[in-house]
């Protein structure tokens, strides 16, 4: 075993407390991300129409495009594990696709800031823009945080590490990933039905 | 007639968990459960000691209503907030769980680590950096709001140390969610062959309890701060009514984390409780199954009781009665413990030993703070008393009084244990002895002050309630007292103190069954589990002057059914 650091002798019980522990952290994630939208559809509702300002621009349309690239590497996410799981070869290509995806959409979300800030729209300017900046900065912060072990993991899978007998990492890996999908949509449903009068 | 193997289950040890590595790098990077807990030890009980300073400043301050010459009153506030947030995040949160727990929770299970040791090393270190970040918020400036934090106070207040100390807060969240997700996944998949939910200590049973809430409550404190740090820097936020936002919203975040946290604080004291009265009353647990699903039952009441802090915040009608009357609910769980560890006393064979007085001082003063949380979830009195001394008072009472004596019970229950000596008896029972009249002292008197209109927080006060204030500070005095001698003689008795046997007290559970201090990796092989409540296994052994649970026969009892 590469990794001696456990009380588990059994490499398979070990990867089932792993994958719960994983389960546990999402569910943690989750309540984070929740709370977070639950704030902000409070003072949404609070507000009325009100809460947009006359001059707000409608929401960048490069949120579409970073949103196809995060669900793209989603996908690449999930191959990259199949192949994982089969010991396969092309697990290194499909986690360099996945890491490259993930730049793409902290690119394209940066960008979409860009485009609002550009439009005299600045975090500090009006709660709408201040509820944008920061749940999309939230958000990018956990995709910033998901490139370590996304980039770790994708060295592991480039030197074919991964094999049907422990391929733990590449699992936990698509685990969060699939998550940050799953609340990025969530996320921007919400604003994009927020932004609307 | 057979002969009665009373061998420990563990043959006798020379190397132990504290002399397996020596030097600081075999601490600071040590992934064993016991270090850890150990150095989460030493970090809480220092932090007890500034946060015990703190209380004794701002008690000696109120000897004397209006301006000292030593403290002023914007010094005070910072005084009385650095109290409450050290007590509160540094020291009862993680006191229990991270210290105690992470010692002893291994090996009650008969593992060798928690499921993931490195995880538990970077809870630790979480728990520095964030204690880090609380002292720099010192230098920088302290911070005024109280512990609670409330907007507008923390986003407007002019004190320098706030976004410091929030990010202090935060990052002790997570230390604190770390520390649950690993007890919770060791709990499910690391007990031994044998050890059936219904034959899991109850100490285990209140922890995972506690780790539920830590896991599902405690990432809503996060983003909370996170959003206050935001605020207080941008000078824009959701908080922030002039822009639209709505301050009481902060306030619903802030209590949907710490009203769990309270039972992130308490759970766990009650499940030393359990252990402490069941081991020293040498007498089988009364209602095993009644206390372990109120410890579940008070989890989830938890979650649906938060309103009751707002009562007075602008709530509507209908929402404050949902509120109280759940709140009500949860006597149902904590009365129902209660009443089964004094079932369990009766009829024991009581030792009454230090860690015992612990363990009826706790019944004591929880029952007080158990029935005097009634009042105040009563609307229309709970009016009447909000934000006075009352307040203070009852939560003294369940949070030092049940949580912080819990725990220091605890620590003389597996004082032995972790460190392999007796600590002294006498000396122990008069320090206990005066934290308990000291507490009383201090803490009823703020009943009697808070439902007479006295307010929390005031460094003012009318000439009449003057008397109260002194014999407050005065129970102050004896209480920090009595916590100096323990702190004396507990680090004597590492000097000086009488090798300790593997079981002194006649525990039946597996942390009793290896040498005191326990070997490295805990147990040699997996071990066999009987009911660890049912004591007629086990025996005093001359030789040892400890008790030694007889293995065959334990297990034997457990499996016919004699242990229930």
């Amino acid at each position: 075993m590469k990794n001696p650091v456990t009380p588990f002798d059994d490499p398979k019980a070990r990867f089932a407390a792993g994958l719960f522990g994983m389960w546990l952290l999402l569910i943690m994630l989750g309540v984070l991300f929740v709370s977070a939208i639950l704030g902000y559809v409070a003072v949404r509702i609070d507000n009325g129409a009100e809460f947009i300002p006359a001059n707000a621009p409608p929401l960048p349309l490069l949120l579409l495009l970073s949103t196809a690239l995060l669900m793209v590497s989603s996908f690449t996410m999930q191959r990259a594990l199949v192949a994982g799981r089969a010991g396969e070869a092309s697990q290194g290509r499909w986690m360099v696709a996945t890491l490259g995806l993930a730049l793409g959409f902290l690119l394209t979300q940066w960008l979409a800031w860009r485009v609002l800030v550009g439009q005299q729209i600045g975090p500090s300017d009006n709660l709408y823009a201040w509820t944008f900046f920061v749940l999309t900065a939230l958000h990018g912060a956990h995709v910033v945080g998901g490139l370590v072990p996304l980039a770790i993991t994708t060295a592991h899978a480039r030197r074919l590490e991964y094999t049907p007998s422990n391929y733990r990492g590449v699992a936990y890996c698509a685990m969060y990933w699939h998550f940050l999908g799953g609340a990025w949509l969530v996320l921007y449903a919400t604003l994009w039905i927020g932004s609307r009068h | 007639m057979t002969t009665l193997d009373t061998r420990p289950i563990t043959p006798p040890v020379t190397d132990n968990y504290l002399t397996f590595r020596r030097g600081f790098l075999s601490w600071a990077f040590t992934l064993d459960h016991k270090r850890i807990g150990v150095m989460y030890l030493v970090a809480v009980l220092s932090s007890f000691f500034v946060g015990g300073v703190m209380a004794l400043l701002v008690r000696t301050k109120l000897l004397f209503p209006g301006e000292v010459s030593w403290m002023s009153n914007e010094e005070y506030n910072k005084a009385f907030t650095l109290h409450g947030a050290v007590m509160v995040f540094l020291v009862i949160i993680p006191s229990v769980p991270a210290a105690l727990g992470n010692f002893v929770l291994p090996i009650m299970l008969g593992a060798k680590d928690v499921a993931f040791p490195r995880l538990n090393l970077f809870s630790f270190y979480l728990w520095v950096l964030g204690a880090i970040c609380a002292v720099y918020s010192l230098l920088a400036g302290g911070f005024d709001t109280g512990w609670t934090f409330y907007t507008p106070y923390s986003s407007q207040s002019e004190a320098g140390g706030i976004i410091p100390v929030l990010i202090g807060v935060f990052i002790l969240g997570f230390s604190s969610i770390f520390t649950g997700l690993n007890f919770i996944v060791t709990i499910h998949k690391l007990r031994p062959p044998g050890m059936t939910w219904f034959r899991m200590p109850l100490f285990l049973w209140a922890v995972y309890a506690t780790a539920i809430i830590q896991v599902l409550a405690t990432p809503v404190l996060g983003i909370t701060v996170a959003l206050l740090v935001v605020e207080r820097a941008f000078q824009i936020g959701i908080f922030d009514a002039s822009m639209g936002g709505d301050p009481v919203l902060f306030q619903h975040f802030f209590w949907f984390y710490s009203h769990p946290a309270v039972y992130i604080m308490v759970l766990p004291g009650m499940g030393i409780i359990s252990e402490i009265i069941a081991v020293h009353s040498h007498r089988h647990i009364f209602g095993f199954r009644f206390i372990a699903f109120s410890s579940i039952a008070i989890a989830i009441f938890s979650f649906l009781v938060w309103g009751h802090h707002m009562f007075t915040s602008g709530q509507s009608p209908l929402m404050n009665v949902l509120f109280s009357a759940i709140t009500f609910s949860v006597a149902i769980p904590s009365a129902v413990k209660v009443f089964n560890w004094l079932a369990t006393l009766y009829k024991g064979s009581i030792s009454l030993n230090t860690t015992m007085f612990y363990g009826l001082s706790f019944l004591f003063l929880f029952t007080i703070g158990g029935l005097t949380g009634i009042p105040l979830a009563v609307i229309s009195t709970d009016i009447h008393l909000h934000d006075t001394y009352f307040v203070v008072a009852h939560f003294h009472y369940v949070m030092m009084g049940s949580a912080l004596i819990a725990m220091i019970g605890g620590l003389h229950h597996w004082w032995p244990k972790m460190t392999g000596v007796m600590f002294s008896e006498f000396w122990g029972k008069i320090a206990c002895a005066m934290v308990f009249v000291g507490f009383n002292l201090c803490f009823f008197t703020q009943f009697m002050l808070g439902s007479q209109g006295m307010p929390r927080r005031y460094y003012l006060y009318q000439p009449e309630f003057k008397m109260y204030h002194h014999i407050s500070t005065g129970g102050s005095y004896i209480m920090g007292l009595g916590f100096l001698i323990t702190a004396i003689y507990l680090i004597h008795s590492l000097f000086a103190g009488k090798k300790a046997p593997a079981n002194p007290w006649g525990g039946a559970s597996l942390e009793w069954q290896c040498s005191s201090p326990p070997p490295h990796d805990n147990f040699a092989t997996t071990p066999r589990v009987g009911d660890c409540y049912d004591f007629s296994a086990v025996h005093w052994d001359e030789s040892t002057q400890g008790y030694v649970v007889d293995a065959e026969a334990h297990i034997a009892a457990a499996h016919s059914g004699k242990g229930h």
